[in-house]
């Protein structure tokens, strides 16, 4: 049987060769090493092992777990294999999640049939988002990114499958062709460049603008902005905030004011009330003085009255002391029955005191006594205003006038002439009053000048 | 210059798990070892 040692040591060869090569991530090698090792004996375990390892290490679960179960047949117990697949059984999630994007290629490659690339794309992002180190998957999408022209997409996937699998054929194919279309595209991309920033940010390469003048003048374009901005602030601050401030503080003053006039409207209105209330007071009390003064007079008017009245019953007492009693007497604060009382008792008096009282007072004329004759006068005038047709008027005019009150001369005068128009004493009034004295008692004040 | 259609054309769809099972019966186990013997069984 030296034929079947020899198949053994070819197939082992090559399954170092293949472990040598997965050790540096050449997958697609250690896969035609593995199984040209397998190819010689098909029971190698670790060659069968291995294989699967490696279509693990590419995505492709599936296939790994399909060596694994056969491994398992070949060598049923203490084979590394049946570890392998109860890791992969061990997470039903995980693998029903890459199972799931598994089904998802499949269906993008009858999209890419049906000219769906778009499509295609969108699910084969979703597929190695699910599933990252599914090299197909990697190797699909870039050929539609190479399709469709976005190049940096397609390198980006093209790295991702060549950091699973170094050697991939159909992967460093991609790769050269998207070198030979950058090389053409170089002039084309630089003038690109020029205007736009590409970036990666996750899974996404970002294209924007460069906005060249801009960040060239970065610093002076900061500034600038923050001028604008404190112009901008500064504007809305007096255009818009100030007068609303303005505003609102007028208004309150306003209002202040108002409610001010009100309170002093008020006040005054309260003042005026109060003023009227005082002044009503005022008169009340005015009122009941007079009142009080007028009871007064009257009590003492009738008090004069009885008093005289008891004088002229008892027979003891003079005219003149009856009649200076009875002067006393206020006819106007009398009743009827009073003021009758009142008339008698004067009619009956006051003549004949009247008449002794004006022979005094000529005799006081006659002696030049003006002052006493003027005293006596007013008694007389004061009980009979018209004695003698006014002849006492008339006296006591001419006594003012000589004792130089030419004003009081000339009110007795006129009085003479209101009393008794058209008689021979108004005439004389009217002389005094032009300067003639009318010498009731004869020209004792012309003796006296002369 | 890649031609898609061309290139689509070599991408196959990938093993699903449902599909496990009868991928194992279906896979080719044969090797040299069996081949020999059989020739050495036609020979005699």
């Amino acid at each position: 049987m030296e034929y079947r040692k020899r198949l053994e040591y070819q197939s082992n060869y090559w399954y170092n060769d293949g472990l040598k090569k997965a050790k540096i991530r050449d997958l697609t090698g250690a896969m035609a090493s593995l199984r040209r090792s397998l190819q010689y004996n098909r029971e190698n375990i670790d060659a069968r092992n291995l294989l699967g390892l490696v279509y693990y290490g590419r995505g492709e679960v599936a296939e790994a777990l399909v060596e694994w179960i056969i491994s398992k047949n070949f060598k049923a117990h203490g084979n590394i294999a049946e570890y392998f697949i109860s890791r992969v059984q061990e997470k039903q999630t995980a693998l029903e999640e890459i199972n799931q994007a598994i089904k998802k290629y499949n269906q993008c490659l009858v999209y890419c049939n049906q000219s769906g690339e778009d499509m295609a794309i969108i699910q084969l992002k979703k597929v190695v988002a699910a599933h990252p180190s599914f090299v197909k998957a990697y190797q699909l999408l870039a050929l539609l990114y190479l399709k469709t022209e976005q190049y940096p997409k397609a390198r980006q996937a093209l790295r991702r499958a060549h950091n699973l699998d170094t050697t991939d054929d159909t992967t460093l194919r991609y790769l050269h062709e998207l070198h030979a279309l950058s090389r053409k595209k170089e002039p084309a991309l630089k003038e690109e460049k020029e205007h736009s920033v590409t970036y990666q940010l996750g899974n996404e390469t970002i294209i924007q603008p460069a906005q060249a003048v801009v960040r060239d003048n970065s610093a002076s374009v900061t500034f600038l902005n923050i001028l604008i901005g404190f112009l901008v602030g500064a504007a809305v601050v007096w255009f818009l905030i100030v007068p609303a401030v303005e505003a609102t503080r007028s208004r309150n003053e306003s209002r202040q004011s108002v409610e001010y006039s009100q309170e002093i409207a008020s006040q005054k209105a309260q003042v005026s009330a109060l003023k009227k209330e005082l002044e009503s007071y005022r008169t009340a009390g005015d009122l009941a003085e007079a009142a009080q003064a007028d009871a007064a007079s009257t009590i003492e008017s009738y008090e004069a009255l009885m008093t005289v009245a008891r004088q002229y019953s008892s027979g003891d007492y003079s005219y003149a002391d009856m009649a200076e009693n009875l002067r006393k007497v206020n006819a106007g604060k009398l009743g009827e029955a009073g003021l009758q009382r009142y008339s008698d008792l004067a009619e009956e008096i006051y003549p004949t005191v009247c008449n002794r009282l004006y022979r005094q007072a000529e005799e006081y004329h006659d002696s030049g006594d003006t002052a006493n004759e003027i005293t006596v006068l007013e008694n007389i005038i004061s009980m009979q205003e018209g004695y003698e047709n006014g002849e006492a008027l008339l006296a006591l005019a001419d006594a003012y006038t000589a004792a130089g009150e030419a004003d009081k001369g000339k009110e007795k005068y006129n009085r003479v002439i209101e009393l008794f128009p058209d008689t021979s004493n108004a005439q004389k009034a009217q002389k005094g009053l032009e300067g003639q004295a009318a010498n009731v008692f004869g020209s004792s004040y012309s003796d006296d000048e002369e | 210059m890649l031609d898609f259609d061309e290139e689509l054309k070599k991408f196959k769809p990938s093993l699903e798990v449902e599909q496990i099972e009868d991928a194992v019966y279906q896979e080719d186990l044969t090797d040299m070892t069996e081949i020999l013997r059989e020739m050495m069984r036609q020979s005699k």
